[in-house]
């Protein structure tokens, strides 16, 4: 746009430029015509000039020739030739006036001639009196003959000086002339190069920007046609409304949206509105009109029926922007987005479902593990009572029989436990607060007194950080951990549990490649027990799998599961390690802050 | 009204547990009086009576038909008569929901029904000799819950 506007000034300038210089170039060209004519002007009335003078001088001659005839013959026939000399002098002394009247020298020497002729005349009159008188002989007569000589001569010079002088005058203007001559053809050159320099720069700039014209148009020709193709792709229509001419244009596409030919009816609001649901028209129309006065407006949707019935939800945007005349239009884009709304219903409605079936899970699991509860409670009541009371009276196989029912309502007692605190964790509705994780680890160890002191177990713990945690949660992880590796402690050898901290960065933690979060709180947990075979290392967290026999160690399976579950809640990750007969270890990541 | 015996009022719906309860109290040695009661209605409406006797300790189902425990124990802390009871939640879950509600509902102390008789009367015996008024000032969230 800025090259675009410099580029005309550019040539805006150069237009400036030429028109000058062929003002310039007129001015001269009439200048030097005008000279040229005044120089000719002077030529023509110095020639005029010496045409008088020599005239003057052969009238003169006439005059004198025919005085002549008239002493030789008396005929008074010559004296009417001689009069009529002296009438053409006198007319040519009035032309000459005219012709020398700016010239002041040429004037006075006029005046001499005429004063000379004037005498030559007085004389001729002087002597014809001595003519008619016959007197010629007479040595006055010869005087006067004489001085007519002389003055003859005198008016021969005379007229010589003017004639001389007349010429210098025009040798002056032509030599001025001839220089006036000699620069014009070199300054017309000059001024023709400049004017022929200033055509070439003018045709070059104006042919790069019709290349470049060219180059954007080919662009534009590209993005229309690419705009069109991703129209059709993206199910999107443009459309312009000239509001001060209340014009619409709706783009090819447009009309596909709708279910019609492009460009198959004229672009209106009322054509389009047409199309427009009739529960959504009167919205529509008032958010059109919210879009006149305000810049930018938040989508508007609505649906549109097509001729074959189909209903189609439209989004659309416009912005209102001034074209360069001042004229206010409106730019808006329409997509179909009835996909995105069939499937973001679709989408709402398995959610619903499935946030259903998750309660009723949840529900179920809870009911059935509390409600299991009770019945098994006094199960384990009455063999409590059957064993103070009536222990006597069963015989040993009896005494077996009530110890394996014993085992087995108390194994069935740790997996409903098990299962309650599993259903409990996935609950989500939980509160992070900010503990610190030393206190919770403390709690969590305090519930495993008696199996720590039984087992003789060592608990070597780092000082843990504050975190934001669901509290229980985390100490029902520490509690699982824990009693975990005291539960599968080699027989003979005291298990040995330390707890390392560090908080890292999980750019630094090859593992976490799918982490989230930049910081993590890294809680490792080592112990010397009977470990488990690596491969086994994801399978451990599903629910209810064991790697051990119930008759050896008393897991029910629930444990790592429950410590997944509240990892997961925490948006953590857990990673279990295992060599068998060495030991394992679970490193837990939970997300700084 | 002056009495030498402890008088103790149970209310739950099974018959089993009251059986455990009073077996309890029988073995126990103390001197109690235990009056239970089958649901809550059963209970308010006792103890709703002009001249009924107010016991020392209330132990208090939270699952029973017609008035759960915890309507009983939001009537009985509102009511000026019996405010002042001591009541224990007996109750078999040991729910948060359940624990965090009644305690702010002023119940004195939470019991989990134990598993096994000896902790049954460990548990009752520890109760029956509590200083309420002793307990009842200290009493925090984290002593609610009766662990053994």
């Amino acid at each position: 746009m800025n090259n675009w506007f410099k580029s005309t000034l550019f040539l805006k300038i150069i237009l400036l430029l030429s028109l000058f210089v062929i003002l310039v170039i007129g001015g001269l060209t009439f200048r030097h015509i005008s000279n040229l004519t005044s120089s000719t002007e002077v030529v023509v009335k110095t020639y005029k000039v010496n045409l008088e003078l020599e005239q003057i001088i052969s009238y003169l001659r006439d005059a004198e020739s025919g005085y002549r005839n008239y002493i030789v013959t008396k005929d008074t026939f010559y004296i009417e030739s001689y009069l009529n000399a002296h009438k053409k002098v006198n007319n040519s002394f009035l032309n000459l006036r005219n012709l020398i009247k700016v010239n002041s020298e040429q004037q006075e020497n006029l005046k001499i001639l005429n004063k000379l002729t004037d005498s030559l005349f007085s004389s001729f009159a002087e002597s014809k009196v001595f003519v008619k008188n016959d007197e010629t002989n007479t040595e006055t007569f010869k005087t006067l003959f004489f001085k007519e000589k002389v003055i003859i001569d005198s008016i021969r010079r005379q007229s010589m000086v003017m004639f001389q002088l007349e010429n210098k005058l025009l040798n002056e203007r032509q030599k001025e002339f001839q220089s006036d001559l000699k620069f014009t053809p070199l300054f017309f050159y000059v001024v023709l190069l400049i004017m022929l320099l200033l055509i070439i720069i003018a045709y070059t700039k104006i042919s790069n920007n019709l290349k470049n014209i060219k180059a954007k148009n080919d662009q534009l020709l590209i993005f229309k046609e690419s705009t069109n193709q991703s129209e059709i792709i993206g199910k999107h229509g443009n459309w312009v409304w000239h509001i001060d001419s209340d014009k619409y244009v709706y783009s090819d596409n447009l009309y596909r949206l709708l279910g019609e030919e492009p460009q198959s009816f004229e672009a209106t609001f009322d054509n389009f509105l047409k199309f427009v649901h009739p529960d959504d028209v009167g919205k529509l129309a008032e958010d059109l009109d919210k879009m006149i006065d305000v810049e930018e407006l938040p989508f508007t949707n609505y649906r549109i029926i097509q001729k074959n019935g189909t209903i189609k939800y439209l989004k659309a945007y416009a912005k209102s922007f001034y074209s360069d005349s001042g004229q206010k239009r409106l730019l808006g884009n329409t997509s179909d987005v009835t996909d995105e709304i069939k499937s973001i219903l679709t989408l709402e409605e398995r959610n619903l479902e499935l946030e259903q079936n998750n309660k009723e899970l949840s529900a179920f699991n809870y009911a059935a593990s509390h409600d299991l509860q009770e019945p098994l409670r006094k199960i384990l009541t009455f063999i409590s009572r059957l064993e103070e009371k009536e222990s006597n009276n069963f015989s040993d196989t009896g005494q077996q029989y009530l110890e394996h029912i014993k085992a087995a309502a108390s194994r069935m007692r740790l997996l409903i436990d098990d299962l309650l605190q599993f259903s409990r964790t996935n609950k989500p509705d939980k509160e992070f607060v900010n503990a610190d994780l030393n206190e919770l680890f403390e709690n969590a160890k305090q519930d495993l007194t008696v199996i720590i002191s039984e087992k003789k177990a060592q608990i070597k713990i780092a000082t843990l950080p504050k975190a934001t945690v669901i509290d229980f949660q985390i100490q029902q992880l520490f509690l699982n951990l824990l009693s975990n590796s005291l539960k599968y402690s080699k027989e003979e050898t005291a298990p040995i549990i330390k707890i390392y901290y560090s908080k890292v960065e999980a750019d630094k933690e090859p593992i976490l490649y799918k982490a989230p979060q930049s910081h993590y709180h890294k809680i490792t947990f080592t112990d010397n027990g009977i470990g488990f075979d690596q491969k086994y290392a994801k399978k451990i967290f599903d629910l209810f799998n064991r790697l051990h026999n119930k008759q050896d160690y008393s897991g029910t399976g629930i444990g790592l599961s429950i410590c997944k579950k509240i990892i997961q809640n925490h948006k953590g990750f857990i990673f279990a390690n295992g060599e068998i007969n060495v030991g394992s270890v679970f490193t837990i990541y939970l997300p700084v802050n | 009204m002056q009495k030498d015996y402890i008088y103790i009022i149970l209310a739950d719906d099974d018959e089993d547990d009251i059986l455990f309860f009073t077996d309890a109290f029988d073995e126990l040695k103390i001197n109690t009086k235990v009056n239970s009661f089958k649901d809550g209605e059963e209970l308010m409406n006792y103890l709703n009576k002009d001249n009924a006797l107010m016991p020392n300790v209330l132990f208090l189902d939270l699952n029973m038909p017609k008035k759960t425990g915890i309507e009983c124990l939001a009537e009985i802390k509102a009511s000026q008569k019996m405010s002042d009871i001591a009541i224990a939640i007996y109750s078999t879950s040991a729910s948060d929901d359940d624990i965090e509600k009644t305690f702010v509902l002023g119940a004195n102390i939470y019991i989990k029904k134990p598993s096994d008789f000896k902790k049954l009367k460990k548990v009752l015996s520890e109760v029956v000799a509590i200083n309420w008024q002793y307990h009842t000032n200290a009493l925090n969230k984290d002593n609610f819950l009766l662990r053994l």
